[in-house]
């Protein structure tokens, strides 16, 4: 099977000669459909800046991003937007739902962005909703929402033009525990489901529990990497937990 | 280093918000303009001739200062609050790093103080050197020609400005900084997208705007059918109505726009963001819409009524006649004197002087009293065209006719070859009269056509009427020509006699005027009003006064409309840029404003695939409806105000025509589309601009 996200020796660094900033120091690895990723790190490791490049919200400094056989770098203009749009579904920390539009209209944004029939998006949508039970909520604004609803007002949104790929950066980072454990369980069925291949950033160990493979991220180098395999969650939560005791408050801590 | 973070921070201000200084240097701008208006050649030159009117006029002034002070408040405020909010996080970050809230309220202060210097530094040059310009461009078009022009400042005016600057702009700005640096450093860092959707039932928002609606249909019907010109009282009443009735109808505007949203296509490129957009500016921006809406309403009419009074005063010239001479009293000449030698004294004079190279053509006019008799009433009778009158149909217009016709016993006298002379001079045709026949003269001055129509009606039946005893048949229409070039002689009635009757019913006795026409090369010239001048300066150069010689000019005339004309449109051109600039302004930048504030929706457009271009699409299109909503409802209500306009303050101008109405309203509605393409075309690159920023990644953690 041809992985659906292949990063070879990725790197961007910030700043002039005099003081730069390696975010990314050479990052090579590939996500094959279906899987469900997730990239942990420290704050500064340099995981919100692999998502962004992979978004193409920012251009790496070197090294090649290949989505579903497509190059991003020779990507530019229109092409970019439309990737963006198409092959891949954002899911944001803060929802980032506009706060003026309806939950079905936030839902539908993508669809009047890049051309697709009424029909295909409303039964899609319908589909989605179903199964994020955010039926409910679709004519309310968010503000009438709570946030667990919003966030999966948001994942039907990044969902709703079947992306190749959706990149979730701490979704549950604005959630209670009990909204957490919801959107988890929802992403993650929907992997199973609908072989939806999703990569997450996230601190919280309790929600990349739910990961099928954890990728550890240091100083812009890939530092460890978990597979769950068969276990339980509760192993590998606990495996999970062991890694982060290394990664902040082990060895590398005493400098 | 406070000082040069003051001065930092106000260039970086500067050059971000170029919509914000232009405001600035617009305000000061407008106060010189209307500040220097009696150092305009115009003016002067008027002061002159027309004094009194002009005095009036510079009365006005102040006035004129203090309302421009009050629109010009409105523009400040919002301009400093935008200028203010977009800042908001860097005043927390200043707070935070220990700054004390007073010296960031120094800071800001001092920041306001040099970008107010800075903007008066360049609007100050700006302000003269554009009074200069409308200065000269009057004098020029209005015929004055512009040798003469001396460049001038009005130092009065220049104070003034800035004190009238520092004015609105220092409390603005304390009332803003007092806001700010009141609050909360939290509030201040986070992004303020309070949201507060507080929407009441749907019937509320359809009840407002058809009482809206309803409202400024009755504000308009009260002024078109003049009932709100009757008095101060309906005209406020009139107001009010049509003030909250536009208000009311912003207000519930909302529900059009969910009925837009709700229905039509959605698949359109962002279609329902766009319209829930615009949806949010008029639900939180409605009440300085329909401000922004009557302001623009406001500068249509009055650039509607200046042109109607400014084409109601230089309506074409009736007359040729440049000049009229005539011999005061009897002082120099010996009383036997015939009439006739006047006349040679006043061409000996004009020859001697070579001022009679001028002129092509001297044409005599004689008038005088009855002499016949020693009676001084009852000389005239026309009872029958007093018993005519009475049985026609009651009206004003009848009865002041047959209050004047009853003074109208003892009038004075033309000679028939004399006026003819005047009637072929400006191309008409001459009038015949029999023996016993005469026509009745009225001036322009004294009558009025709808009172003359009624007189030439009886005069059609050839009336006859007793002068001195003898018949006289009144025949033909009333005559209105001009009889001397402005106001020597004005009869409300007067009888134009053969010349044998003439001289007999005079006795000889009578005076006589020359009239003076120039000749063609000084008539076509482009500077006419300059060769009256010279004329009348070599006249005064000849100490006329002790000859007995009087004389008026054309230039007296023409004064007195120029003044009206000008006075009206510079006035109402003035408002109506001043109401046009602050409601554009204003509109702009609560738009920008807003835009800013929910900078972060397009933020998460980006990262659902929005390019660039489709973005600036979309916020261009927003600025169309948000700017076109309160444009539309202003074109819509002066297509309603120009008539209220000529059906109150223009009623005594000729029934205005269908015709001349639509000329203005195009010029107005050109007008106002060039105006709009411009601001809309500064606002939405400001926005291109924006945005482009927000397509760039920032780190957010």
């Amino acid at each position: 099977m041809e992985p659906i996200l292949y990063i070879e020796n990725l790197r961007k660094i910030y700043g002039t000669a005099s003081n730069r900033t390696k975010a990314l120091n050479g990052i090579s690895f590939q996500v094959m459909p279906g899987e469900f990723l997730g990239i942990m790190g420290s704050s500064g490791s340099g995981k919100s800046t692999l998502l962004n490049c992979i978004a193409t919200v920012i251009q790496p400094s070197e090294g090649s991003i290949v989505i579903e056989g497509e190059r991003l770098n020779s990507l530019s203009g229109k092409a970019l937007a439309k990737y963006r749009g198409e092959k891949i579904g954002y899911l944001f920390q803060n929802f980032e739902l506009l706060d003026n539009l309806t939950g079905k209209e936030n839902i539908l944004l993508p669809t009047s962005l890049h051309k697709v029939t009424e029909k295909q998006s409303l039964a899609r949508l319908n589909q989605l909703a179903e199964y994020l039970e955010i039926e409910d909520v679709l004519d309310k604004f968010p503000n009438q929402m709570s946030g667990g609803q919003q966030q999966r007002v948001a994942a039907a949104r990044a969902l709703i033009l079947h992306p190749g790929i959706v990149l979730a950066d701490e979704p549950t980072g604005a959630l209670d525990s009990k909204n957490a454990k919801n959107i988890m369980e929802k992403l993650s069925g929907l992997n199973r489901d609908e072989q939806a291949t999703i990569l997450m950033v996230t601190h919280d160990s309790n929600a990349a529990s739910y990961c099928k493979r954890i990728m550890f991220i240091q100083d812009g180098v890939i530092f460890h990497e978990l597979l769950r395999g068969d276990e339980s969650q509760d192993d590998f939560y606990k495996r999970i937990l062991k890694v982060m005791a290394q990664l902040g408050g082990g060895s590398s801590n005493v400098l | 280093m406070f000082y040069e973070l003051i001065l930092k921070n106000s260039k970086r201000s500067r050059k971000e918000n170029g919509l914000f200084f232009s405001s600035l240097i617009i305000s000061i701008v407008a106060f010189y303009i209307i500040l220097s208006i009696s150092n305009q050649d115009v003016m002067i030159f008027l002061k002159k001739m027309e004094s009194d009117a002009v005095d009036k006029l510079f009365m006005l002034v102040p006035v004129f200062y203090v309302m421009t002070l009050g629109i010009l408040f409105f523009l400040i405020y919002f301009a400093c609050k935008y200028q203010l909010e977009r800042r908001r996080h860097e005043f927390g970050i200043y707070l935070m790093l220990g700054m004390k809230r007073s010296r960031l309220f120094t800071l800001l202060l001092a920041e306001d103080l040099a970008g107010s210097i800075f903007a008066l530094l360049i609007g100050l040059p700006v302000a003269v050197l554009l009074s200069e310009i409308i200065s000269l461009v009057t004098a020029k078009t209005v015929g004055m020609g512009i040798i003469g022009h001396r460049f001038s400042v009005s130092l009065s005016g220049v104070i003034f400005t800035v004190a009238g600057f520092l004015l609105i702009k220092l409390p603005a700005f304390l009332i803003l900084s007092a806001k700010i640096s009141r609050q909360e450093i939290g509030a201040l860092l986070a992004d303020s997208t309070q949201n507060s959707n507080k929407s009441l039932s749907v019937a509320v928002y359809i009840l407002a705007a058809s009482a809206g609606l309803i409202l400024l249909a009755a504000a308009y019907i009260l002024a078109i059918g003049g009932l709100a010109w009757k008095n101060d009282k309906m005209m406020f009443f009139t107001m009010l109505s049509g003030l909250t009735g536009t208000i009311l109808l912003f207000y519930g505007m909302r529900i059009f726009i969910e009925m837009l949203i709700k229905t039509g296509k959605s698949n359109k490129k962002l279609r329902i963001f766009n319209f829930r957009q615009i949806q949010e500016n008029v639900v939180r921006q409605s009440a300085s819409m329909a401000i922004s809406s009557i302001l623009i309403l406001a500068a249509l009419c009055c650039f509607g009524a200046g042109i109607g009074i400014a084409g109601k005063n230089t309506a074409v010239r009736t007359n040729n006649l440049d000049y009229t001479f005539c011999v005061s009293g009897n002082v120099l000449l010996d009383k036997k004197s015939d009439a006739n030698e006047k006349l040679k004294y006043m061409d000996k004079i004009l020859e001697e002087n070579n001022l009679d190279e001028y002129f092509s053509a001297l044409l005599p006019l004689r008038t005088g009293h009855i002499r016949t008799t020693d009676e001084f009433e009852n000389v005239f009778i026309m009872d029958s065209v007093m018993t005519a009158l009475e049985k026609m149909p009651q009206s004003t217009d009848r009865d002041v006719l047959l209050n004047n016709l009853s003074y109208a016993d003892y009038p004075y006298l033309i000679s028939l070859s004399d006026y003819n002379g005047l009637l072929e001079a400006a191309g008409k045709p001459a009038i015949t009269l029999h023996a016993d026949e005469a026509a009745v003269f009225r001036s322009t001055e004294a009558a009025d056509s709808v009172r003359n129509e009624i007189l030439n009606e009886i005069l059609l039946t050839h009336p006859r009427t007793q002068l001195d005893g003898s018949t006289l048949y009144l025949t033909g229409e009333v005559q209105t020509g001009e009889i001397v070039t402005d106001m020597a002689i004005t009869f409300d009635f007067a009888l134009i006699l053969p010349d044998e009757q003439f001289m007999y019913y005079t006795q000889g006795e009578y005076d006589i005027y020359l009239n003076a026409v120039l000749n063609e090369d000084l008539r076509n010239s482009k500077a006419l009003m300059n060769v009256y001048m010279d004329i009348n300066s070599k006249l005064d150069a000849l100490n006329l006064k002790e000859m007995s010689l009087e004389y008026e000019s054309y230039l007296q005339n023409m004064g007195r409309q120029l003044f009206y004309s000008v006075a009206a449109s510079f006035i109402t051109s003035y408002l109506a840029v001043i109401f046009l600039v602050v409601a554009n302004t204003v509109m702009g930048v609560q738009f920008l404003m807003n835009q800013r504030k929910t900078g972060r929706r397009y933020k998460t457009l980006v990262h659902l695939g929005a390019e660039y271009e489709t973005l600036c699409r979309s916020a261009r299109k927003q600025i169309n409806w948000f700017i076109g909503l309160p444009v539309a409802v202003a074109a819509a209500g002066s297509i309603f105000g120009v008539k209220a306009l000529f059906s109150g303050i223009l009623t005594m101008s000729a029934k205005a025509n269908q015709g001349e109405m639509l000329i203005i309203s195009a010029a107005m509605i050109l007008f106002l589309i060039v105006v709009e393409y411009i601001y809309m075309t500064v606002i939405k690159r400001s926005s291109d601009k924006y945005l482009l920023t927000l397509m760039e990644p920032q780190r957010e953690e």
